[in-house]
């Protein structure tokens, strides 16, 4: 008998919830989620380096927070988190056509938005993972001498945050560029250090196309030291704005790859 | 009875290249055989009827409902794909039951369903292996599974039998074989006619993207079976045997070899002309190297059929 659940919420959602837990088992074991695994380790490895110089060369006068900070801007923000969404969020659609293994999915009981937004949630957890990992290694490395400092764990946490809330933007809105083009990748290398890196230094309402501008608009703005002109030129939007705008994308971009998916005919090429 | 599947002025192009013209049919409960060459559209046509692609033109329909984003009609079709693909990191146990939790089936009854597949296709010893260690006969075997792991009505095979050996070959056939009596609807792909004889009388032969003829397998049979077939005998007394055939009303033609250990025999009645073999080779004493037919496969007999 066909089962038939339409409208049912309940359904769509133990369906989303089945592809995910399918897929972050899969992504757990991926080569690719390993290479990526060790590539979001290079800052703690750069922390580690940075940390043994200043015990060893006697040199321990830069605080560690502010190490930590630039780390995040200039790293993460800039660099870690785009590639890791960028690899993964392409690859929600796009590994199932190029693998060919999409037919075992669509010629399953659930809807083809389910996939989707199911893939997109298990690979965006295990990226926040492999980020927070890092973050936290290279936190406890960097500020060694002032663990009992509180207020550096709220510095943490925010920064934490913060990268979570650009990792969900930035891989909704590449999980669209795969499902929508074959050269995701190529495209989503422009986007990532063209466009974003391009955009955000444009004076006026210019730079409120970037998502960057809305994760620089969160965290704190050094104004002075080594990496003070990353925040050139940011006239930052107000938090709640900033975070309004953050998800917004996510959602739009989230329902046009669904709507794509669910809509676009592709021919698995031999 | 009332058809499971119709489709009417079905066609389908991809860019300039036609994969399917004005198909319009109607498949009853039963096994079903789509023969054809390779490229002669088969597979698009499977594709078509599970929703896969999207017509140019024409209708789909399983059991009255479209069958294009009509995901609730997944919990009764199973599909095998012709491709050899697969979620290679994965073991064959943890494959068969991720697509079956995508029926949402309890726990208890994935397991359970999983175990019941695997041993029908004989892969309970190697589920625990990872699918990129298996061999091909196993991975055809694996697609086999998953198809019919959730048990469903209208079972969808997509060269099925491709990459087995002649053992797996038969099992799968007894397999499907098993659900004709329980009022299913099973399709089955091959470009290998003996395969599809196997299996089932109805039979729909597809050629350059056209139904050419369906119905039962006699009436192909008998459109085969006038179709001059060439048969290559290398023997110790080549010219000696055609003497013994060459008077036959059935033999066309006969040609030697330049080197003169092999003739090449045009026939009519390929059955006749196998049967009348054995005895001229005893009879005569004649060593016999090899016996083949050069065009015994499907696109030569297509070719034969459409007048080529």
């Amino acid at each position: 008998m066909i089962q038939k659940n339409t409208g049912k919420l309940s359904f769509f959602l133990s369906s989303v919830k089945n592809v995910y837990s399918i897929f972050l088992f899969m992504g757990r074991r991926a080569k690719k989620t390993k290479i990526f695994f060790l590539l979001s380790f290079l800052p703690v490895v750069i922390a580690f380096i940075i940390k043994f110089n200043q015990i060893f060369s006697g040199r321990g006068n830069v605080r560690g927070i502010y190490i930590f900070s630039n780390l995040i801007i200039v790293f993460y923000l800039q660099f870690l988190i785009l590639i890791l969404a960028l690899f993964f969020g392409t690859s929600v659609g796009s590994e199932e056509i190029e693998g060919q293994t999409l037919t075992y999915l669509t010629t399953r009981p659930i809807p083809k938005s389910a996939i989707i937004l199911g893939k997109y949630s298990a690979y965006t957890t295990l990226v926040i993972i492999m980020m927070a990992v890092g973050v936290l290694l290279s936190f406890f490395i960097l500020n060694l001498n002032n663990l009992g400092r509180f207020s550096l764990y709220k510095i943490l946490v925010r920064d934490v945050v913060v990268l979570a809330l650009g990792i969900i933007c930035y891989t909704a809105f590449f999980t669209f560029i795969g499902t929508f083009l074959k050269k995701s990748i190529l495209v989503g290398l422009v986007f990532s250090f063209g466009w974003e890196n391009v955009i955000q230094y444009f004076p006026g309402s210019t730079q409120r196309f970037s998502i960057v501008h809305y994760l620089k608009s969160l965290l704190p703005v050094p104004r002075t030291g080594r990496f003070s002109f990353l925040m050139f030129r940011l006239e930052p939007s107000p938090d709640g704005l900033a975070i309004f705008m953050l998800f917004l994308i996510t959602a739009i971009f989230l329902s046009l790859a669904c709507f794509l998916f669910s809509y676009k005919e592709y021919i698995l090429e031999d | 009875m009332k058809p499971i599947i119709e489709t009417k002025s079905l066609s389908k192009w991809y860019g300039n290249v036609l994969g399917l013209s004005d198909v319009t049919l109607q498949i009853e409960p039963g096994i079903v055989g789509i023969l054809g060459p390779n490229g002669a559209g088969k597979s698009t046509f499977l594709k078509l009827i599970t929703g896969q692609i999207k017509p140019n033109i024409g209708i789909v329909r399983v059991k009255g409902q479209k069958v294009r984003n009509n995901y609730h009609l997944f919990s009764i079709i199973g599909f095998c794909p012709e491709r050899d693909f697969f979620y290679e990191e994965m073991t064959g146990w943890q494959f068969i039951i991720s697509l079956l939790k995508l029926h949402h089936f309890s726990p208890s009854e994935i397991e359970s369903r999983a175990q019941k597949a695997l041993e029908i296709v004989e892969l309970v010893e190697d589920k625990d292996r990872v699918i990129r260690s298996y061999s091909r006969g196993m991975r055809q075997r694996l697609k086999v599974a998953q198809a019919i792991a959730h048990d469903p009505e209208i079972i969808v095979l997509d060269e099925p039998l491709s990459g087995l050996d002649p053992l797996g070959r038969r099992k799968i056939i007894h397999l499907i074989k098993s659900y004709k009596g329980e009022g299913r609807t099973i399709i089955v792909s091959s470009h290998v006619l003996p395969e599809i004889e196997a299996m089932t009388k109805r039979i729909i032969l597809i050629h350059q993207g056209k139904i050419f003829a369906q119905g039962d397998i006699h009436y192909i049979r008998d459109l085969i079976d006038t179709h001059p077939h060439i048969i290559s005998i290398k023997c110790s007394d080549a010219r000696m045997l055609a003497s013994k055939f060459i008077h036959q009303d059935y033999v066309l033609k006969v040609h030697f070899s330049s080197s003169n250990d092999s003739l090449l025999i045009e026939t009519n009645n390929r059955d006749k002309l196998f049967s009348l073999l054995p005895s001229l080779f005893i009879e005569n004493k004649i060593e016999v190297d090899e016996i083949t037919s050069p065009d015994d496969n499907l696109q030569a007999v297509f070719d034969y059929l459409v007048g080529k």
